[in-house]
Formats: structure tokens, C-alpha cells, sequence
């Protein structure tokens, strides 16, 4: 059976994790989870990724807030 | 995407704001003299200052310390153990393991430990969190660097911060906020310590971007105490805008701190944002009386709280009447109990 591979975004500080439909630019990726990019840095393992890498299919990316309030 | 700067490795930052992308090692050089031109510019620093940076684990205090020690400044940290279950080990973990990573040991100082750890204390005085927060850390820096002979006291606080905290001034109408802020504000006799804000030309996304690259390990978590505070609020606005024109937060905050600026009365104006209490450190039914009670704010030199001896322009420093309200509200709450 045809099993469409999918990039996996991770946001560790709000506990969740997406499936998305790639290849796709690390911008449009935000936008669709919903993520401003003035608010997040995106990694990829030790790779810091600007807003429009394009990353791949089977990928997993982390966004990470950088806001910090108080 | 290509380095602006190099023009050969490929870009892993990239900063609209400036028009720019920037390779790893180009980075660090464009950070670094962001930090170090924000120092020389507003005279933050001098060569032979001994700096106590305050650090709380998070990314903006780690850099800011990496920064100052590949500087060449003399430094050490302060940790202020909030006493907040869980979210204050993690925090402190990061903060020892940093110091330890370039040799140092940093300060340590234990709110449970000085009888009063914030979420307790907050409960308390029936007071939010991040205000009793302010008033603490403000006490503990200068004390510590009165105590170790420290000549300036640095803390974390960035652009975003900054101009979130002008947002909020403006919005109300704080004049009197409005002519203390300022990345420098100086010392005073008395044992006022100088305070300043070394990070104020760069962003949340730059210093997060400058420790992931260094291989700074921080706490990411939000302090959970600060979920509802007015400053994110105030960031969200502004990051909107950013979004739409960049650039607009760097504008905003260098336009404000413009000389000709009539909104500012210059760094001699801000002398006294440590020592003067602020509405928030007053009881909401006392507010008004506390702001009105002041001598003129950032004249002259404070005296002695007479419970501790801290600088203060009232008779008691805001640190030492915190302490003795969660006091009197401990011992109503012991009585009721054992009737």
C-alpha cells in the first residue's frame, strides 16, 4: 500500500506535534501550524533553518517560541 | 539562501529587520557587535567594571553573560531561586551547568531559604506573581553587588522586552516610567548599583538563535507563573507589526531613546527606578498614597530602609514591607488554624 511519507513538525513548548504534506518552505510550514515567525526559531537536529529552507519529505523540524514573558 | 556577509556558506539566520541572512560565523560576528556597539553607545560599560550578571536559566541571561565573558569583562552570575516547584530546579540546573561549561561557580540565592519564595508570598499578599517577582529580584541584584563589591549590575532584558515595556508605558500614560526607561540607570550614593541592559539592540530571535548556535543549553519552558502577564500581551501586538513591517520595534525603541525625546529626562532621571516603590509594590488600596507619598523620584540620594538598610526613599525599602505583609498574613492564616 502507497504510504505518503510526511514532515513532522514538532512545537516541544505547547506539547504538540504535526503531520504535515511536504516538501514545503519552513515558512509555509508556520503558517499553516498557525505560528508567527517573528516568534519561533525552526531547527532541524543541530541545523538552525531560515524561513524559507525548503524541507523534505520525512523531515522533522522543531519550532521553538522564543517568547519570554514576566 | 546565502550569507549576506560572506556570500559563500549558506544563510541559517535570517533577520528582516536588517535586510540580512547570516551563515553561523558571520552571525556571531554581527550579534557580538550589535551587543558590544549597544555597550559603547549608551556608555553601558567600562573595561575594568566587575559585572554581576543576572541570569535565570533562560536564553537571554545565558547570552548575555557568553557575550560579556568572550568580551574580556570580569563577570559572575546571580541565580535567584524562586522557590517555584519544579520550573525553579530545571532553571537553576541550566544556570549550573553553563557556569560550570567556562569555569565559574555562579551566586546562588534562595528565596524558601529568605522566607519568601514568590508563589507563596503572591498567595499571601493576594498579589500577581510577576509583580512580587520584580520587587525581590530588584532587592537581591543590588544587595548581592552592593555586598561583593560588583560595579554594575547586567540583566537579560532584550529589544522585545524593551519595547514591550514602552508599549505598556505609552498606552497608560506613565510619564513618570517613561522618563526612568532606559537600558542605563545609574547608581547613586547609598548603595544604589548601577543597573543595565547590555542586550537592548537585539531581538528574542536573535538571542535564541545566538544560544542554539553556541550550543547554549537554556530552559525553554516558560516560568508558569507568567502565563497571563500584560507583557506578552504587549509582545503579541508588536510581533504582529513586525511581522507586517519589519524593523518597526528597532525604530520605535532608538526613536524613544532619542536625546531630544521630551517623553525623557535622560538616564539622571532613572537613578531611582530600584529604590522607589511602585504602585504594584503597594496594596491596591494603598496605590495611590504610595506614588503620592514619594519625594521627587530619582532626586537626590536614598536613604537607609530602616528594617535592612537598603537604599530606599521611603522609610522602609518595598523588599522589607513585602516581607512584612506575607509576615502578618502567615500568622492571621497560623491564628485560624488554631481556633
Amino acid at each position: 500500500m502507497y504510504n505518503k511519507r510526511m514532515i513532522t513538525v514538532r512545537l516541544p513548548q505547547k506539547k504538540k506535534e504535526l503531520d504535515l504534506p511536504g516538501p514545503r518552505r519552513v515558512m509555509d510550514l508556520l503558517a499553516d501550524a498557525g505560528v508567527r515567525p517573528t516568534t519561533v526559531i525552526v531547527t532541524q537536529g543541530k541545523k538552525l533553518l531560515t524561513k524559507d529552507h525548503r524541507v523534505e519529505d520525512g523531515a522533522t523540524i522543531d519550532v521553538i517560541s522564543v517568547v519570554s514573558g514576566g | 539562501m546565502k550569507c549576506k556577509r560572506c556570500r559563500r556558506a549558506e544563510a541559517a539566520v535570517d533577520l528582516p529587520s536588517h535586510h540580512a541572512a547570516f551563515c553561523p560565523d558571520c552571525f556571531f560576528v554581527f550579534f557580538r557587535r550589535q551587543v558590544t556597539e549597544g555597550i559603547r553607545k549608551l556608555r553601558l560599560l567600562a573595561p575594568d567594571d566587575r559585572v554581576l550578571v543576572c541570569v535565570s536559566g533562560g536564553k537571554d541571561s545565558l547570552v548575555l553573560w557568553d557575550v560579556l565573558i568572550d568580551e574580556g569583562y570580569e563577570t559572575e552570575g546571580l541565580y535567584i531561586d524562586l522557590g517555584i516547584d519544579g520550573y525553579s530546579d530545571r532553571s537553576k540546573e541550566k544556570v549550573l551547568a553553563y557556569a560550570a561549561s567556562r569555569g565559574k561557580t555562579p551566586i546562588v540565592v534562595e528565596l524558601a531559604k529568605e522566607g519568601i519564595p514568590i508563589p507563596e508570598a503572591a498567595r499571601c499578599v493576594r498579589m500577581q506573581e510577576c509583580s512580587i517577582c520584580g520587587t525581590v529580584k530588584r532587592y537581591f541584584f543590588n544587595r548581592v553587588a552592593a555586598e561583593g563589591k560588583f560595579t554594575v549590575v547586567a540583566t537579560g532584558h532584550n529589544l522585545d522586552d524593551e519595547t514591550a515595556r514602552l508599549l505598556g508605558n505609552l498606552l497608560h500614560w506613565q510619564r513618570d516610567h517613561l522618563a526612568r526607561q532606559h537600558p542605563l540607570l545609574p547608581g547613586a550614593d547609598g548603595g544604589l548599583v548601577r543597573k543595565v541592559k547590555p542586550l537592548w539592540r537585539v531581538s528574542e530571535v536573535e538571542t535564541a538563535a545566538y544560544g542554539f548556535l553556541k550550543g547554549i543549553d537554556y530552559v525553554t519552558e516558560e516560568c508558569p507563573m507568567s502565563f497571563d502577564a500584560t507583557s506578552l500581551v504587549y509582545k503579541e501586538a508588536l510581533s504582529r507589526i513586525e511581522d507586517r513591517m519589519p524593523g518597526t520595534r528597532i525604530v520605535f525603541y532608538k526613536g524613544f531613546l532619542d536625546p531630544s525625546n521630551p517623553l525623557r529626562k535622560g538616564p539622571e532621571a532613572a537613578v531611582a527606578d530600584d529604590a522607589v516603590p511602585t504602585p504594584e509594590d503597594a496594596p491596591a488600596a494603598d496605590a495611590a498614597r504610595a506614588t503620592e507619598v514619594e519625594p521627587e523620584e530619582g532626586a537626590g540620594t536614598p536613604g537607609a530602609c530602616a528594617s535592612c538598610g537598603a537604599p530606599t526613599y521611603a522609610e522602609t525599602c518595598s523588599f522589607c514591607r513585602l516581607k512584612e505583609r506575607v509576615r502578618k498574613a502567615r500568622s492571621l492564616r497560623a491564628e485560624r488554624i488554631s481556633r
